[in-house]
């Protein structure tokens, strides 16, 4: 058994590279039962590598892949019994109707019969089911590997940019759909996306990777306090330089943005009412202060940001 | 003291348990077998033989009565004229095709990274579609001579004159050859099979297979030709004879390129499966 007792997906150390390209460097992912975990990362980042990683599609350089807490590259089979999966495009049969699309893994996976239908209604095909996926959308081609992904009921699903080609409406029943199978089936999945608000509707948990490092990995409320640190007090006054000399111990740390504009990291709520009292003590007006929050996508560029240029 | 029990979780498995290998082969052959449907590799299976046939016996409808006016039985120079047209260029070719459209269904699904992600092993995907290869080659030798025999009946019917109703057809001989041909054929699908999964496109393997029967009938007076796969098929299409007391002679053996075929068969797909076992899978 691997140490991560409550881990239902953990790699441990993950090296991978291409060539002598290095893609993945000591990745450590660590997936809570029953979490919708949402692994995050700009195009190119390793994500799409990472997951292929996650069913045995590559092998890694070093370090392993545990799932259920069994060591993937000795029981890949078997592990992959209770994994559903939707890597990138879906892999579907243009000759074939959705229905047989549907079949072929059916009969690959040896699950009943009377499932083919219940996933293509589940996604809604059912009235299209026997069109041949040629004729597609690409909508419909997500929603047709995602009912492939569904068939064999696994406690597990693997799903790398699912809501690409969605419309709107799309994107909004596949996030339905995710938290329905979490909350009503207690599935985990694993979504990955490029796009921090589709993450922050759905997830439980975030990782959050960056030229193949991973840079941040928590639930999404330690993802929230960590963009709280970041958050930053502006005060609206006549003179911001003057009050700034004025108030040397509680303004040192503020930047002018403006001729009558100041901006400080937010510290405690208690230092702001001092700092509202000091200022009105000195005899400076106090036209606002008001707390600014960066949103999550200000965290997450700061995050994939500050890594570029550390790597640089 | 007491040993720390861990709490069991409903959720983790004690022991993984995979599928036995023979379960998932069958499987993957169930799935296969669903794939094959409206695709080019069934309607070549179906129609491949048809077109030597037909050429054959348009010549013995038109001119028949040229080919025979020795008399006797018309069987053997009807059938050993259906298997050398087949057997020197279409049939290699054929292989060739056959093999590449076969796997190129997965590889224009960009299904290969699908498929591995499933509870099966390589070794079953491999074996799988290997199986359904050597059945559609034997389904389409089959047909072959269900309708080159069914053709010397239609001719029996329309131009009795050749004779193809009195005399009796040699069953044996056309036995033997359907089994040393499918033989022969057995060396050139194993090596196209491994082509077409390493490389992963359609354009390589048959380019590769193309090139490789041209080269052969280039090189067909050289001394070790029986060792190149791809000659053998016309080698046994060659080596049929119809004898002058109107027996169509066929050894019932092998030739040495047929075991060389065989060779080529075992050899190609055990190096071939190594060579691809450990291989990553991305797309």
């Amino acid at each position: 058994m691997n140490p991560d007792t409550n881990a239902l997906l953990a790699t441990h150390g993950i090296h991978f590279n291409f060539g002598k390209r290095p893609i993945l460097h000591d990745v450590n992912l660590h997936v809570e039962a029953g979490s919708i975990y949402g692994f995050l990362g700009p195009n190119g980042a390793g994500k799409s590598t990472t997951m292929r990683l996650l069913l045995g599609l590559l092998r890694p350089a070093s370090g392993s892949v545990h799932l259920f807490g069994h060591n993937l590259a000795r029981h890949r089979v078997a592990l992959l019994n209770r994994v559903g999966a939707l890597i990138e495009n879906p892999s579907l049969y243009d000759h074939l109707t959705g229905r047989e699309n549907v079949e072929a893994t059916r009969k690959l996976r040896g699950v009943a019969a009377h499932r083919t239908a219940e996933v293509l209604a589940l996604v809604g095909l059912t009235d299209n089911a026997h069109r041949p996926a040629r004729e597609y959308s690409l909508g419909m081609r997500q929603r047709l590997g995602l009912a492939i992904a569904l068939l064999s009921d696994p406690d597990l699903l693997l799903l790398d940019e699912p809501t690409n080609g969605l419309d709107p409406n799309g994107i909004i029943e596949m996030r339905e759909l995710l938290r329905r199978l979490r909350q009503e089936h207690g599935k985990t999945i694993v979504v990955s996306s490029h796009l921090i608000n589709e993450i922050e509707k759905v997830a439980t948990h975030v990782g959050v990777i960056q030229q193949g490092r991973l840079v941040f990995q928590g639930s999404l409320p330690d993802l929230q306090r960590l963009q709280t640190g970041r958050a930053r007090l502006v005060l609206e006054t006549e003179h911001a330089d003057s009050c700034r000399n004025l108030l040397p111990r509680l303004l040192g740390g503020a930047t002018v943005l403006a001729p009558g504009t100041l901006w400080l990291p937010w510290v405690s709520r208690e230092h702001t009412a001092e700092l509202a009292a000091a200022l009105t003590a000195a005899g400076q007006p106090l036209y606002g202060l008001r707390l600014e929050q960066p949103s999550l996508e200000d965290t997450f560029l700061h995050l994939t940001e500050a890594h570029a240029e550390l790597a640089q | 003291m007491e040993a720390t029990v861990l709490p069991t979780q409903p959720t983790f498995m004690a022991q993984p348990l995979a599928p036995a290998p023979l379960t998932q082969l069958r499987r993957t052959l169930a799935a296969d077998a669903l794939k094959l449907r409206r695709t080019a590799a069934l309607r070549l299976t179906l129609f491949s033989g048809a077109l030597p046939v037909l050429l054959t016996f348009m010549i013995f409808f038109f001119k028949g009565y040229i080919i025979l006016k020795a008399g006797g039985t018309p069987w053997p120079r009807f059938i050993s004229t259906a298997w050398q047209t087949a057997g020197t260029l279409l049939l290699p070719l054929f292989v060739v095709l056959l093999t590449s459209l076969v796997v190129n269904i997965e590889t224009k699904a960009t299904a290969w990274k699908h498929l591995y992600a499933q509870p099966v092993g390589r070794g079953a995907v491999f074996c799988s579609k290997l199986l359904l290869l050597l059945t559609l080659n034997a389904a389409a030798l089959l047909l072959f001579v269900g309708l080159l025999l069914g053709a010397g009946g239609l001719l029996g019917l329309l131009k009795p004159t050749l004779g193809f109703q009195t005399y009796a057809v040699p069953f044996e001989a056309v036995g033997w050859m359907l089994l040393r041909t499918y033989v022969a054929t057995l060396g050139l699908l194993a090596v196209q099979y491994i082509v077409s999964l390493y490389w992963r496109s359609f354009v390589v393997p048959v380019g590769v297979g193309m090139g490789a029967v041209v080269a052969t009938i280039a090189l067909l007076s050289w001394e070790h030709v029986d060792k190149i796969p791809y000659a053998a098929p016309l080698g046994t299409a060659m080596s049929m004879r119809a004898a002058k007391g109107g027996v169509l002679e066929v050894a019932h053996e092998l030739a040495s390129h047929e075991w060389y075929s065989l060779a080529w068969c075992g050899g190609v797909l055990v190096v071939g499966y190594l060579l691809l076992y450990r291989r990553n899978a991305p797309n």
